[in-house]
């Protein structure tokens, strides 16, 4: 990459089941107005806008970065969507720093969204088409089995999800953006809680949530003028594979494999446990934690939630590599922010930023995403420094 | 050799449902409507615009200087329908005009009931027919009819 680029301004809304006085455009204008604000500047200073959001089937709304214009500022802009499914925050955030990083634009505002409590998610994410039968399984149903597969392959003992579920929870009571406030939780409060998608119950999957998050990314000339400390863009990187090949891996797909991978070689890490200080990971159900401390490198095949049950991935339990500090995906879910959201919190982790969920003095973290039928990944690492 | 392949076809239909949330704006100039009210917004450069604008389409600030208009307005320009369509609002022949409401800069898009294309001309005086029935749509405007 030809230039360096940072995040310097980082904007979220409040997460919660329904923001109801205000439309689409004011929600999402919500988080762009407070990324301008963390960055300290005005729509001029911004040369292109970059939006992501989940498939317009969700929210039923075709070209929503034409209906996006004005609230985004965009008048005499250039204004791109893109969309990867449910990893779109974190492919957004890319596409924008990959602009800056190409030269083509010093400082871009990026914006992804989500209200669910308008929308038809559950349904629309498995829609039915001819000449097949109709799964209708949503996405919990997607991937209990995939669950189950990792079980039976690793012989975790079940308490391992409920961990997830507990760990995750404790984070977001730390985080006053976090749409599930249970600062009570219990591992028997989430065992008892209905099981929706055998092995998955009530309590460990997430929920459905209004928000946006947005973040101003700048180039190196820049993000040195910016008032607060840059995150800098260390690695970042996308990958893709066929979701309805039968023949594929499932548990522990390539592309998530390949595109860890790539990240680490970029930001020069080698043992992504020791090098990275904390890691905000796309989990919407709990299991998926122990899968992709495996995926992601984190920990050996078959051994990822060994670290979940030894409290490694826990702020509350002092672990040495705390995932999902900022409650992650299981406490806020607007799907097609999501992806950002774990983008701009472990922006957030290097900008020393993140209020009661910081990681004491951490410095290097990575962001990461999923999307389709674990299907599409992105991810990046920022570090506090720029090498 | 074997015989090529039929190519299978299928039509499929998909739908859903969804839900909409006007926000303060929109649904200011909605709930107006069903109290048979016109309400415009004024903009950066002084325009007032209806229906309003959440954002000013210049500056992209938040706009929040309402103004109460009345219900007549002028052609700006139409197009004459002759033979209105099933989906069409009015069963017999209308104009589709831009009509600028009176103390407004901006025009709105409406339907004109003149009667006879001869009674439609640019810088028409209108007004508006509101709807038997007012429930906060645009349709609470049924259309407009010369002044």
């Amino acid at each position: 990459m030809a230039e360096l680029a940072a995040v310097v301004g980082i904007g979220q809304t409040k997460y919660q089941t329904k923001h109801k006085t205000v439309s689409i455009a004011g929600l999402v204008r919500d988080a762009a107005l407070k990324a301008l604000q963390d960055a300290e500047l005005t729509w001029d200073d911004i040369d292109a806008v970059i939006v992501g959001k989940a498939p317009d089937m969700f929210e039923g709304m075709i070209m929503p970065e034409l209906y996006l214009t004005d609230a985004l500022g965009c008048n005499g802009k250039p204004m791109l969507r893109v969309h990867t499914a449910g990893s779109v925050g974190g492919s957004t955030a890319i596409v924008a720093a990959s602009y800056v990083q190409s030269g083509m634009f010093k400082r871009i505002l990026t914006v992804t969204y989500e209200k669910q409590s308008e929308s038809n998610a559950m349904w629309a994410l498995s829609n039915a088409q001819p000449f097949s039968v109709h799964l209708n399984a949503g996405a919990g149903g997607f991937f209990a089995p995939i669950i189950r597969e990792y079980m039976r392959r690793t012989k975790a003992p079940s308490d391992a999800g409920i961990k997830v579920a507990v760990k995750d929870r404790l984070h977001g009571a730390r985080n006053p953006l976090a749409h599930l406030q249970l600062p009570n939780i219990t591992m028997k409060e989430v065992e008892e809680s209905p099981m929706l998608w055998e092995p998955l119950r009530f309590l460990e999957s997430c929920p459905s949530s209004d928000g946006a998050c947005a973040m101003v990314i700048a180039n190196e000339e820049l993000a040195a003028q910016s008032p607060k400390k840059p995150a800098w863009i260390r690695g970042a990187a996308m990958r893709s594979e066929p979701t309805m090949y039968a023949g594929r891996e499932e548990v522990s797909p390539q592309a998530g494999i390949d595109c860890a991978k790539d990240v680490y070689a970029q930001a020069g890490i080698s043992n992504p446990r020791k090098d990275l200080d904390c890691a905000e990971v796309y989990v919407p159900f709990s299991w998926y934690e122990p899968m992709w401390l495996e995926n992601l490198g984190f920990a050996e095949k078959g051994e990822g939630w060994k670290l979940t049950l030894e409290g490694a991935t826990s702020l509350d339990d002092k672990g040495d590599i705390p995932w999902n500090c900022s409650g992650g995906v299981l406490c806020s879910n607007p799907i097609g922010a999501s992806g950002m959201i774990r983008f701009a919190e472990a922006a957030r982790q290097v900008r020393g930023d993140a209020g009661n969920h910081q990681v004491d003095g951490a410095k290097l973290a990575l962001g990461h995403a999923y999307g389709g039928g674990a299907q599409f990944y992105a991810m990046w690492v920022v570090g506090s420094e720029k090498a | 050799m074997s015989a090529q392949a039929e190519v299978l076809q299928q039509a499929f239909t998909l739908g859903y449902t969804y839900t909409r949330t006007t926000g303060p704006v929109v649904g200011r100039f909605l709930t107006a409507l069903r109290d048979r009210k016109i309400v415009g917004i004024k903009g950066s450069d002084g325009k007032v615009i209806v229906p309003p604008m959440e954002y000013d389409p210049v500056t992209a600030e938040e706009l929040s200087e309402f103004v109460d208009l009345p219900d007549t307005g002028v052609v700006k320009t139409w197009a004459w329908v002759k033979h209105p369509r099933g989906k069409h609002l009015l069963d017999k022949p209308f104009a589709w005009a831009q009509i600028q409401i009176d103390g407004s800069d901006i025009p709105m898009i409406h339907m004109v009931d003149a009667g006879d294309e001869s009674k439609m001309s640019t810088g028409m005086k209108v007004k508006v027919r509101w709807a038997d029935e007012t429930k906060g749509f645009i349709t609470d405007i049924a259309c407009f009819e010369p002044a």
